[in-house]
C-alpha cells in the first residue's frame, strides 16, 4: 500500500516538474497550417522542436532567448517573418540568420542588445524590415549594414543614438522609411545625411529628438515624402535647416501637455523657401495670430492646426491651393471667424470638437464652392432654423457631419443649398422637424443617413420622403409610439433601403406589413429591444438578409419562420430568453440543421427549463413526440385489446347461440 | 491510506491553481479621508500607475504617473471608466486618446513591445469623489479590442 501511495506522489511530482520545465511546444498556437505559428508569451527558452521546417511566420515575442546563434533558427529555413519582441536576447552571434535566406521581416523591440556580430544578418536575400526599436543602441555603427542592400524600414525609435551620422554604405537603395524618434540627437551636419540623398520618397523621423542645431543647406535638394520633426522645441530652428528641401508632408507639430514655445510671426518665415504639399502643426501655439505668421503657406495643399488655441482666421493670404484644413478642437465662437474666402479651392473642412459653442451664422463657407466633406461634429451647435443659409453656396457637399451636437432644428428647405449630399450623420443631435413636408425631400442623392440617437420624432411621416437613393439608414435609440413599428411608417418611403437598424429603440412589436416595401433589405439591426417576436414574416426577402434580433426577448420561435430564411441568410439570436422545451422543437430542429446561418451562436442558449439553462442551443437534443419502442408497445396493446374483445364477443355469440 | 493517495492529486490542483494569474493588490494613495487601491485585470501583465497628490479637489487635475509595455500596438486608443455596482457595470466615462492620424499624446502609435512611461495630467470632469465604498474599473483598448490596460480600483471615501 505504502509503495503504491509513493508511486503516486513521485508520478504527481514528475507531473509538476514536467509542468515546469516543458509546458509548451504543443502550446504554440498554429494560425495557418504549418505556416504560420504564435508562440508568444509562453516562458519558453528555446524553440520548440515541433515547429515544422515549413513555418513562414513565427511570433516568438515575449521568451526568453537570451542568446541567438547560428543553430538557433537553423532548421526554420523557409522563414519569411520573425518576431523576437521581448525575448531579453542579449547576444546575436555571426551567422544567426545564415540558414534563413527567405528572411524578410525581423522585430528586435525591446531586447537590450549588448552585440550584433558583423554577419548576424548574413543569409537572408531580401530583408526589407528591420525594427531595432527601444534596443539600447548607441550609435549607428553598432548595427552591421552589410547585409542590409534591400532593407526598406529601418526602425530606431527610442534608443540612445546620439548623432545621424550614417555609416559609409548606409543602405539607402530601397529605403523607405527610417525611424530614428525618441533618440538623443541634437545636431544635424551636411556630412551626417548625404547618404539619404540617394533615397527616393523617403519617411525620416525625427520626432522628439531636442534638435538644436541642423547645419545651412544640409537638406538643399533632398526630396522626401515625409519629414518628422514633431515635438521639437524649435520650430525656426528646423525650417532654418531644411532651406531647399522638397517633401510632400512636412510634420512640425506636438502632443497634449507638451510645453513649447510659441509661435511668432516670423516663426514660419523659413517655409518660403521649402517645397512642402501637407503641413501639420497640431497642438502649437500661436503667440498672436496674425496674416503675417501664414504669408509662407499660400502653396499648401493641406494644412493641420488641430489644438492650436486660434479663435480667428483673420487677414490670411490667398491659399488657392489649399484643398484640407483641419481646424479641430479650437475655439471659434463663430464659424465666419474662419474667414473661408481665403481658401476657396477647399474640399475638406474639418471643425470637429470645438471648445466653444460655434453660431452657425449665414452663409460663413458661401465661398467653398468646391467642398465636398463638411465635419462640424462635437463642436456645440444650436440652430433654430437650420441650415440652408448656413449651407448657403455649398453645392457640392457630398459628405456632412453634424453629429453630437445640440439642438438642430429643420425646416422645409434645410438642405436645398446642398442637393448633392450622398451621407448625413445626425447621431446624438436633437433633431426638431418643424414642417409638414420631410426636411431631406430633396437630398435625391443621399445614401447613407445616421438618425440614431436624435430624438427625431417617428410618428411624422415624412421624414424619409423622396430619399429615393437611401442605402443606409441608422434609427439607433429613438423611440417609436407604442414601442410598435406599424404598417404604416416612414419607412416606406425610402424604397431602395438595404441596411436598416433599429437597435436599442424599446420596440415591443413590428405589424406583418411594417417593412413590406422594402423590397432591396439585407442587413436588418433589432439588437437591445423588448420584442417577443422572431417576425422574419415582416421582411419580403427572405434570401440573403441578415437579421439580428440579440438582446430582445423571445421565448418560441415557430418553425415556418425559420424555414423561409434561404440562401446566405444570417440571424442572430443571442442573449435571448429562448425556451428548450418540446414547445419550441421547431426552432431547436431548424437550429442545428442550420448552424451555418447562426451568428454568436456561443451566446445563443437555453433559458427554461431550469435544467438546461445557459446550455448552448447547438448541444440540445431533446426527445420529443413518440418512439420506437413507445410505438410498439402501443401497438402491441392496441392488438391485445382487438383480439381479446373479439374472444369475448365469439364467446358470447356462442353462448346466446347455446341459449338459443 | 486514502488521504496519502489523495495528496499528489492535491498538489497537482493547489499548483494549476497557482498558476493561474492574480496580480498584487497595490495601494496608491492611503490617508484618514481617502484609500485608492488597484489591480491590474489584464492576464498578461500587472500594471505600474502613481498619483502625485492623495487628496482631490474638484476642478483640479490629478497627476499621475504610468508605466508599462505593451503587449498590442496602439495606432487607436481608447478608455472606458465604468462604476461596478452589485455585480452590475455602468458606464461613467469613454473616450479616445489616439486616432490614427491625429495622434494627441506621443505614445499614440507605439508598437507591441514598446515601454511607455506617462507622467502628466487626468481631468475627472467630477465634483467630488462620492462618500462611501466603491469599485471602479478602468480599462484601455486598441483598434482591435484588445486590452492595453486594465484595472480594478477600490476607493474609500470618508
Amino acid at each position: 500500500m505504502a509503495c503504491c501511495t509513493y508511486c503516486w506522489l513521485l508520478m504527481g511530482l514528475l507531473g509538476l516538474s514536467y509542468e515546469v520545465s516543458k509546458p509548451l511546444n504543443q502550446m504554440c498556437t498554429e494560425l495557418f497550417t504549418n505556416r504560420s505559428y504564435s508562440c508568444e508569451g509562453l516562458g519558453l527558452t528555446e524553440l520548440p522542436e515541433q515547429l515544422p521546417f515549413t513555418t513562414e511566420v513565427l511570433d516568438f515575442s515575449f521568451n526568453f532567448l537570451y542568446t541567438l546563434q547560428h543553430s538557433t533558427f537553423s532548421k526554420l529555413k523557409a522563414l519569411v517573418h520573425l518576431d523576437l519582441t521581448r525575448c531579453q536576447i542579449n547576444w546575436v552571434y555571426e551567422g544567426t540568420f545564415e540558414s534563413n535566406i527567405y528572411l524578410e521581416t525581423i522585430v528586435f523591440t525591446g531586447n537590450n542588445l549588448l552585440f550584433l556580430a558583423r554577419t548576424a544578418f548574413t543569409g537572408p536575400q531580401r530583408l526589407k524590415h528591420l525594427d531595432l526599436t527601444q534596443t539600447g543602441i548607441t550609435k549607428l555603427t553598432f548595427i552591421p549594414m552589410q547585409d542590409l542592400h534591400n532593407i526598406e524600414t529601418l526602425s530606431l525609435g527610442g534608443n540612445y543614438i546620439q548623432s545621424l551620422e550614417l555609416p559609409p554604405g548606409f543602405p539607402t537603395r530601397k529605403l523607405k522609411y527610417l525611424d530614428l524618434q525618441m533618440n538623443i540627437i541634437q545636431t544635424i551636419s551636411i556630412r551626417d545625411i548625404k547618404a539619404l540623398k540617394q533615397a527616393n520618397n523617403l519617411t525620416l523621423n525625427l520626432r522628439g529628438n531636442k534638435i538644436m542645431h541642423i547645419e545651412p543647406k544640409a537638406f538643399s535638394s533632398f526630396f522626401f515624402y515625409n519629414l518628422d520633426f514633431g515635438s521639437c522645441i524649435n520650430i525656426s530652428v528646423i525650417l532654418d535647416g531644411l532651406q531647399g528641401v522638397s517633401t510632400v508632408v512636412l510634420w512640425l507639430g506636438s502632443f497634449l501637455g507638451a510645453d513649447n514655445p510659441p509661435i511668432q510671426h516670423s516663426t514660419l518665415q523659413g517655409i518660403c523657401n521649402i517645397s512642402v504639399d501637407y503641413l501639420t502643426l497640431q497642438y502649437r501655439t500661436f503667440l498672436e495670430f496674425s496674416g503675417d505668421t501664414f504669408q509662407c503657406l499660400s502653396k499648401l495643399k493641406r494644412l493641420d492646426l488641430t489644438h492650436t488655441s486660434l479663435s480667428e482666421l483673420l487677414d490670411l493670404p490667398q491659399m488657392n491651393l489649399l484643398k484640407e484644413l483641419n481646424l479641430n478642437q479650437n475655439r471659434f465662437s463663430n464659424l465666419c471667424d474662419i474667414h473661408s474666402s481665403a481658401f476657396p479651392s477647399l474640399t475638406h473642412l474639418y471643425i470637429q470638437k470645438n471648445y466653444e459653442a460655434m453660431d452657425l451664422n449665414s452663409g460663413c463657407l458661401e465661398s467653398l464652392s468646391k467642398l465636398q466633406h463638411l465635419d462640424l461634429s462635437r463642436s456645440h451647435i444650436e440652430s433654430l432654423d437650420c441650415c440652408s443659409n448656413q449651407l448657403r453656396g455649398l453645392n457640392g457637399l457630398q459628405h456632412l457631419n453634424l453629429s453630437y451636437n445640440h439642438n438642430l432644428s429643420f425646416h422645409n428647405t434645410a438642405f436645398n443649398e446642398c442637393p448633392n449630399l450622398e451621407v448625413l450623420d445626425l447621431t446624438f443631435t436633437h433633431i426638431i422637424i418643424s414642417n409638414s413636408q420631410g426636411p431631406f425631400h430633396n437630398l435625391h442623392s443621399l445614401k447613407i443617413l445616421n438618425l440614431s440617437f436624435s430624438r427625431i420624432d417617428t410618428s411624422k411621416q415624412n421624414i424619409l420622403q423622396d430619399l429615393n437613393s437611401l442605402l443606409v439608414l441608422n434609427m439607433n435609440g429613438n423611440r417609436f409610439e407604442s414601442g410598435t413599428i406599424f404598417s404604416d411608417n416612414f419607412f416606406q418611403k425610402a424604397p431602395n433601403l438595404e441596411v436598416l437598424t433599429l437597435a436599442s429603440c424599446q420596440l415591443l412589436s413590428i405589424e406583418a406589413k411594417a417593412f413590406f416595401a422594402l423590397k432591396k433589405l439585407k442587413h436588418v439591426d433589432l439588437s437591445h429591444n423588448k420584442l417577443i417576436a422572431f417576425s422574419s414574416d415582416v421582411f419580403s426577402n427572405h434570401r440573403n438578409i441578415y437579421l439580428n434580433f440579440a438582446n430582445n426577448r423571445i421565448h418560441i420561435i415557430p418553425r415556418d419562420l425559420l424555414t423561409s430564411l434561404s440562401g446566405q441568410s444570417i440571424i442572430n439570436l443571442s442573449y435571448n430568453p429562448l425556451e428548450c422545451t418540446c414547445s419550441n422543437i421547431g426552432l431547436l430542429t431548424w437550429y442545428k440543421q442550420n448552424i451555418d446561418k447562426i451568428e454568436d451562436s456561443e451566446e445563443t442558449v437555453c433559458s427554461e427549463p431550469k435544467s438546461l439553462e445557459g446550455m448552448k442551443l447547438f448541444s440540445i437534443n431533446l426527445s420529443c413526440g413518440y418512439s420506437t419502442a413507445r410505438t410498439a408497445l402501443i401497438t402491441l396493446v392496441v392488438i391485445i385489446v382487438i383480439v381479446v374483445t373479439f374472444i369475448l364477443i365469439i364467446r358470447s355469440l356462442k353462448q346466446n347461440q347455446h341459449q338459443i | 491510506m486514502k488521504a496519502f493517495k489523495v495528496v499528489p492529486v492535491l498538489l497537482l490542483l493547489i499548483y494549476t491553481a497557482a498558476s493561474i494569474t492574480r496580480w498584487p493588490t497595490h495601494t496608491i494613495c492611503k490617508n484618514n479621508n481617502l484609500e485608492v487601491k488597484y489591480r491590474s485585470c489584464d492576464p498578461l501583465q500587472d500594471l505600474a500607475l502613481g498619483v502625485d497628490s492623495c487628496s482631490y479637489v474638484p476642478g483640479i487635475v490629478i497627476n499621475i504617473r504610468i508605466a508599462t509595455i505593451l503587449r498590442y500596438t496602439i495606432n487607436e486608443l481608447s478608455v472606458d471608466i465604468s462604476l461596478i455596482l452589485n455585480g452590475q457595470t455602468i458606464p461613467i466615462y469613454a473616450k479616445q486618446l489616439c486616432e490614427q492620424n491625429h495622434p494627441e499624446f506621443q505614445f499614440c502609435g507605439k508598437k507591441k513591445g514598446e515601454y511607455i512611461y506617462y507622467e502628466g495630467p487626468v481631468s475627472l470632469n467630477m465634483e467630488g469623489i462620492p462618500q462611501g465604498e466603491f469599485n471602479i474599473s478602468a480599462q484601455l483598448f486598441n483598434e482591435n479590442r484588445n486590452t492595453v490596460v486594465c484595472a480594478d480600483f477600490f476607493i474609500r471615501n470618508r
